[in-house]
């Protein structure tokens, strides 16, 4: 039996094509409706143009976005032999603000998308407009961001050689109590525990600790058996360099290297969102990805016991804001403001190169690939993260996502573990 | 008294202005005001199979992203189609963002077929006939969110809102995104920023900046209620013009050193005039560093 | 007559009679009480309309500019290419080389030779104004349809300004064989040639 399902919400929308057998879920084809065409919008354009354009693939995204498209500049200089050296400064403002999306994502994600889901899902409903929670953090870290990127959304703060914005300790302190304010809020009303408590667990032992809402969301998930399902192919991959991790991929807790040279688009009938590999295999990406591939001893843990089952995905996304609210802290408390924004001047000599940028943006490893030449961009490649996740596989490998739903007994719980992915319909169809 | 009915359709769009309206602190007692029929991501009665079965009727529509006339389809139905329905019913209609009022970044994937709602650039499309008696354009990308709870208020307490000839609320577009530049008094003496990640030196000579040309409120209503580009040393794009996105961003057109555009409103002659009395001084504060950090 | 007009004339014949007097005599041998005697009027009343020689100096300069870009102005007014516009703008300062001599004079003999006398009040471009903003139309003009090359103000400026400050220059130490009239086609050649787009 094949049911066709529209789900929504979900930065744009997606088509799911659910086979059934057995009253079961047998198979699930993900397919994006219309393209936009930001890839071809790029070719002709000056490279530069790429920090403005890129970031309208997405607007809960687009700073990922923009860093990944300056890496590529960067990389495409370097290649060409001119030497970029980034202040530590303009790179850690660049992690600073880079950090405040993620969070804001994951909050957006977590409130507006998962509690409301699972409650409808368990039929649990409190009452209550989390929405409104996730306006509240989401406006006030975005604000931090803003105090250095100009924005949010659509910065173009980030250019080559570090960035344009020149702060001051007035700057450095109003991003610090937004900061200790989303700390706050996490403290009080995510978790009831303390920060500093929260950050010092590493087994499963502390987990029941955990009130607030994320203690209702693993309660919930726990009692209905969500710790049995979603699971997927137990492989995950990182291609960005992000705060606690290099890059690498982990076959469930085997971790090697990797080379983006190996990732490889395709097309995909009825759907134009691409499928994406890495030496012809699909892997995961994502917060609980960057946790596997960095070993983090609290994921580790619920991993050991529950592998990448629904309640260990989901509780990688949520974990992962506390360890982005705690590096913002330490990188605002480290940084250095007599030191050159950007070292490198407007105009660079250069009509041909190209360069590669990743970035770990929210939802996984986010590559822009640029090819200039005679001064104009050839060609330029987005591979958003939620391709890794959505491929949707073939005869003898089901995606990743779609594996994740396969077994699932209705549409809803299936949806509902297709959330968990946090998936971004506009990067899919960029 | 009943709610007016609030309903927010998406064409072809990155969801941008979406979420820079979720960003409004006061974004739920806005809403408070209204019955919000469907949204883009907030939790809503209706679904988009409720949309498309044209079922629903809406007092305000708010539509986001740009237009094809067919191509575009969401469950099997015309985007389009959905869009006049609900139109041709509204009391208002508010293009939020660039691309839904004169195009904007996706109108440049196809510019034969993709435009905005009522412009088309700068021209009229053929719906501008029909839905111009009650069209408010808010172009910008993103918009910011308080540019449009200015207009949603406005019709809560309804009050006319002087708007200009594109439709435009005068009291966000009649002053240009220069106005409140932090580096206005680098402008005034024609001291330029050489390179960027300065705070001083205006960006108007060498990198780009088209701040003052370009209707909008930036620098008056401040991004995220604290910054803005030109604050942080981030060249205006133009964004809320019918000619965004222009090309080579970073950089000022120049003919043999004279910008090739002048500043909203002021002739050639009186803009070359003034530069040049104010080149020939060279004021040292403006020559200075503001701020010296010591070891 | 308005007093304001009777005023502004004799402003403007003061300033004529100055630059006369400048071209015959030196500018440093001038000296407020022979303008005033020329023009019959006590040198009280000249202090009037303007209180120092260096404020006269100045005013001369701001003047002579007005006139010369009144001239070019309407040139820059005219739907012709800018290749023709040069030929006019030559003309326009050969013509007031020839009629007007003591103006460009001033400027070159007196202006770009004192600058000590400048420094305060005429910083930089201030006092020409009105001169240079209308070249910058017309290079602006050129540029943006194309006809002229986009390049540094500065060196098109010099190209154009010196080549003919260099020729009036030259008739004026009398090594020019020729009128100035004679030369205004060949030079007009040479200017466009070297600013034309490739």
């Amino acid at each position: 039996m094949k049911i066709k399902q529209l789900i929504e919400k979900i930065e744009g929308e997606a088509e799911l094509d659910f086979t059934f057998k057995n009253g079961k879920i047998e198979d699930v084809q993900i397919n994006f409706g219309f393209y936009r065409g930001i890839e071809d919008i790029l070719v002709g354009k000056d490279p530069r143009d790429a920090l403005v354009i890129t970031p309208r693939v997405c607007g809960i995204c687009n700073h990922a976005h923009l860093l990944a498209s300056v890496r590529a500049l960067e990389n495409g200089y370097e290649n060409s032999g001119i030497k970029v050296k980034i202040s530590s400064k303009a790179n850690d403002i660049r992690e600073f603000t880079l950090a405040c999306e993620l969070i804001q994502n994951h909050t957006k994600w977590f409130y507006m998308t998962i509690l409301p889901q699972l409650e409808k899902l368990l039929k649990e409903q409190s009452g209550e407009n989390y929405a409104l929670k996730a306006s509240y953090l989401s406006s006030k870290i975005t604000k931090a961001l803003a105090i250095f990127a100009g924005q949010w959304p659509h910065s173009s703060y980030a250019v080559p050689g570090g960035v344009t914005c020149d702060p001051t300790y007035v700057d450095v302190m109003q991003a610090q109590s937004l900061i200790d304010e989303s700390i706050r809020f996490f403290e009080q009303i995510i978790t009831k525990v303390p920060f500093e408590e929260y950050l010092a667990q590493d087994s499963l032992n502390s987990l029941h600790e955990i009130g607030g809402d994320f203690g209702r969301v693993l309660y919930l998930m726990g009692m209905n058996n969500m710790a049995q399902m979603g699971y997927s192919y137990d492989r995950f991959i990182v291609f960005g360099t992000c705060m606690f991790s290099q890059p690498g991929k982990s076959m469930a807790t085997t971790v090697s290297n990797v080379d983006v040279s190996y990732v490889e688009e395709t097309l995909q009938k009825g759907s134009v969102a691409k499928a994406v590999n890495y030496k012809q295999k699909l892997y995961e990406v994502g917060p609980l990805a960057r946790a596997m591939v960095a070993k983090e001893p609290l994921i580790k843990s619920l991993h050991k016991r529950y592998k990448d089952s629904l309640i260990t995905r989901v509780f990688a996304r949520v974990h992962e804001i506390a360890l982005l609210l705690d590096y913002s802290k330490n990188l605002l408390n480290n940084l250095v403001l007599d030191e050159p924004s950007c070292t490198l001047p407007n105009e660079i000599p250069l009509t041909e190169f190209e360069g590669v940028g990743v970035v770990e943006a929210a939802r996984g490893s986010l590559i822009h690939k640029t090819s200039v030449k005679e001064g104009k961009i050839e060609n330029y490649e987005i591979i958003v993260p939620t391709q890794w996740n959505l491929s949707n596989g073939n005869v003898q490998e089901k995606g990743i996502a779609s594996k994740a739903m396969i077994g699932s007994l209705t549409t809803h719980e299936a949806e509902f573990i297709f959330k968990a992915f946090d998936v971004c319909s506009v990067c899919t169809t960029q | 008294m009943k709610k007016p009915k609030l309903l927010w359709l998406q064409s072809i769009t990155c969801n941008g202005n979406t979420h820079s309206f979720l960003n409004h602190p006061e974004l739920f007692s806005i809403l408070s005001h209204f019955e919000l029929l469907y949204h883009p991501v907030l939790e809503t009665a209706h679904s988009l199979e409720d949309l498309n079965a044209k079922r629903l009727t809406c007092d305000i529509l708010i539509l986001e992203g740009s237009f094809k006339k067919n191509g575009v389809k969401k469950l099997g139905i015309e985007v389009l189609d959905v869009v006049e329905y609900y139109a041709k019913e509204a009391k208002h209609i508010i293009t939020a963002g660039t691309c839904a009022t004169f195009g904007g970044m996706f109108k440049t994937y196809d510019p034969e077929n993709i435009s905005g709602f009522c412009y088309d650039e700068e021209e009229q499309t053929s719906r501008y006939e029909m839905y111009a008696s009650k069209l408010i354009s808010l172009p910008g990308c993103p918009i910011h969110p308080k540019w449009l709870s200015y207009v949603l208020m406005m019709l809560v307490y309804d009050k006319k809102i002087p708007l200009d000839t594109m439709h435009r609320p005068q009291e966000l577009y009649n002053i240009t995104v220069h106005t409140g530049c932090s580096r206005n008094e680098y402008f005034e003496w024609k001291v330029d920023t050489k390179g960027f990640g300065l705070k001083e030196g205006c960006l108007f000579y060498e990198q780009g900046c088209q701040g003052p040309y370009t209707r909008g409120s930036c620098n008056k209503i401040l991004w995220n209620d604290v910054s803005s580009k030109t604050i942080v040393g981030t060249p205006c794009f133009g964004c809320t013009e019918p000619t965004f996105p222009k090309t080579a961003l970073f950089s000022t057109k120049t003919n043999m050193g004279i910008p090739a555009k002048m500043p909203l409103g002021v002739p050639r002659r009186a803009y070359l005039t003034a530069t040049g009395i104010a080149k020939s001084f060279k004021i040292k504060r403006f020559e200075e560093r503001i701020i010296t950090y010591e070891d | 007559m308005k007093i304001a007009d009777k005023k502004a004339l004799k402003r403007e014949s003061i300033i004529q009679v100055s630059l006369q007097l400048f071209s015959s005599h030196g500018f440093h041998r001038t000296t407020i009480p022979d303008i005033a005697k020329k023009l019959g009027m006590s040198v009280g009343n000249l202090y009037n309309y303007f209180s120092s020689k260096d404020v006269l100096a100045k005013e001369i300069i701001k003047y002579t500019s007005e006139v010369l870009g009144d001239e070019i102005r309407a040139v820059n007014m005219l739907e012709i290419s800018s290749k023709d516009k040069i030929e006019k703008i030559v003309t326009i300062y050969f013509t007031m080389a020839k009629e007007k001599p003591e103006m460009i004079e001033y400027f070159l003999r007196v202006y770009l030779s004192h600058r000590e006398v400048f420094k305060d009040g005429c910083e930089g471009m201030t006092c020409v104004s009105g001169f240079i903003t209308e070249i910058m139309i017309f290079f602006d003009d050129g540029v943006s349809s194309g006809e002229l090359r986009n390049q540094d103000f500065f060196s098109a400026f010099g190209l154009f300004m010196g080549y003919l400050g260099g020729m009036v220059f030259l008739k004026g130490e009398e090594i020019l064989p020729h009128s100035l009239d004679d030369y205004i086609e060949d030079i007009s050649r040479n200017i466009y040639a070297a600013l034309k787009s490739e």
